[in-house]
């Protein structure tokens, strides 16, 4: 393990992106901003709460789907990827500093939602390292899912398309934005195919939104696990 | 000392990138040349554990490539050919990066940096974001990395395509002064020719010869190139480019049917392939 290289490497390309590319952020707090908009309009304010609680989510998700972008074009186009497997650096290291990139340029929006959950009381000082906990969990296993994405890859150009679509379905179709009560039992344990889901309803529960759904800590807890161990295969570090 | 033993790289069922090559690399500059599609990348990302091979394997300092991938990893610095810059982060901060990867302290990874940079004519640019420079200053970036790197064997895939003929010079002049064992690949035999040792030209897969630039060159027994366009005296033709190695004697009457007389050089030994050159 290089904690110094990956929290460097998260670092630079996590927060100097935010600075050096302010549109990115603003492109990536474009859709739960959107919905947390129409949500409120919809619902006559009624969801709100659950649009907010939400938005956090939804950005760590996105960013982190986005991932998979960067990471088939360092592999695939820009050989960064070549440059460090020959280092002493293992991909478990790469693999982490991306990440944690992602959720360093998730930290604009996730701070954006924080003054926002915490005007409208949906965020409490109390219930803030147990929403942080659900956030790492869901950039490493979203993180995780987009290296599997981009290992699968052999052209750059389908990798844009992909992670387009599987944004709006990942952050979208789950109890993001609204309450997972809304849902079926059978469909609700069907959208937990997509981390997502359990992270939104841990955090409803969290915020006392919704009744808490320890059954949803196992899964994404499992989903961690798996997709950890998938993308260390996928990832393909020694081609 | 790289001893590569029988590595083959096989695409597919039948496409073969190396056939099973042999070697022993013994000299402080070697350098692999060949054509487009030669196999040269392949072997150096085998060497540098990038690549698996398909069979065989190669010793980097007596350490296995497959067998002990960690301790190759601590020995090599690897530069791929097609390596581009982070565009939104500035050279300083990539090189950073690199040399942290490598095992180096922030500060000390920093300091390198800088060093290396000024060596390579481009401090003052160390902190514009990547995508601001020219393609030669991105290409140099990486030249500065493998330099900062001061690993004991350091890998050089095409180092100076696209740069200008004086950054070409800062790049041989800084790969001279380094003290490791490089292998580098390269298009330009007059960069063959500066800087190796010893040279290795691969073909389709295969080593076609092997040894010193004056030992590969003293196969055409003091020769010349006589080239003309629509010659009809050749030993081969490329497109419609007559070439015929004659000996230094016949130069005037070469020079009487209109042919260019020219040196011989790298160049030849793949022109020459397959001529017979026995005196």
């Amino acid at each position: 393990m290089n904690p110094k290289f990956i929290l460097y490497f998260a670092w630079y390309y996590g927060f100097y992106v935010v600075l050096r590319g302010p549109s990115y952020l603003l492109a990536s707090l474009s859709l739960p901003l959107t919905l947390l908009f129409m949500v409120t309009i919809f619902t006559h304010g009624t969801l709100i709460a659950f649009a907010i609680a939400g938005g956090p989510i939804a950005i760590v998700a996105a960013n982190s789907i986005n991932g998979a972008a960067d990471a088939a074009f360092f592999r695939i186009q820009i050989r960064i990827q070549d440059l460090f497997v020959a280092t002493s650096i293992t991909p478990q290291n790469y693999m982490l500093a991306l990440s944690l990139s992602y959720l360093v340029f998730s930290l604009p929006g996730i701070v954006l939602y924080g003054i926002l959950g915490a005007y409208f009381k949906v965020f409490s000082l109390a219930s803030a390292p147990w929403i942080i906990g659900v956030l790492v969990l869901l950039t490493l296993t979203i993180s995780n899912l987009s290296f599997i994405i981009a290992g699968l890859l052999k052209h750059i150009r389908n990798v844009w398309g992909i992670t387009a679509i599987l944004s709006i379905i990942m952050t979208v179709l789950p109890p993001t934005f609204y309450p997972y009560s809304y849902l079926p039992n059978g469909v609700l344990y069907i959208l937990s195919i997509s981390p997502v889901t359990p992270a939104a309803v841990l955090l409803q529960g969290i915020v006392g939104l919704e009744k808490m759904q320890y059954s949803m800590i196992v899964i994404l807890l499992v989903e961690t696990v798996v997709l950890t161990l998938l993308g260390r295969k996928f990832i393909r570090w020694r081609e | 000392m790289i001893e590569i033993k029988g590595v083959a790289k096989r695409y597919g069922r039948n496409l073969f990138a190396l056939k099973g090559i042999d070697a022993s690399l013994k000299e402080r500059v070697t350098t692999v040349i060949g054509r487009n599609g030669a196999g040269k990348t392949t072997l150096i990302r085998i060497l540098s554990t990038q690549l698996s091979p398909s069979s065989g394997t190669a010793l980097i300092e007596g350490y296995d490539i497959l067998k002990d991938t960690k301790k190759v990893r601590q020995l090599i610095s690897s530069i791929p050919q097609e390596a581009q810059l982070i565009g939104i982060l500035s050279p300083l901060e990539q090189m950073q990066l690199y040399l942290m990867a490598r095992g180096f302290s922030p500060s000390q990874a920093k300091e390198e940096a800088k060093y290396a940079l000024d060596e390579l004519e481009l401090y003052d640019f160390r902190n514009a974001p990547s995508d601001t420079l020219s393609g030669g200053m991105k290409r140099k970036v990486f030249v500065a990395m493998a330099l900062a790197a001061k690993a004991p064997v350091i890998f050089l895939d095409e180092p100076t395509t696209g740069l200008d003929p004086l950054s070409r010079i800062e790049v041989w002049s800084a790969i001279k002064r380094l003290s490791s064992k490089i292998i580098l690949t390269t298009h330009y035999m007059e960069e063959a020719q500066e800087l190796s040792n010893e040279v290795m030209v691969i073909d389709q897969g295969n080593i076609i010869t092997h040894g010193s630039v004056s030992s590969l060159l003293s196969t055409f027994n003091g020769r010349m190139r006589a080239e003309k366009l629509d010659g009809e005296e050749f030993d081969i033709k490329i497109a419609n480019v007559a070439i015929k190695y004659i000996e230094q004697d016949r130069v005037d009457e070469f020079l009487k049917k209109g042919y260019d007389i020219k040196r011989i050089n790298l160049d030849d030994i793949f022109l020459s392939k397959g001529v017979s050159l026995e005196s």
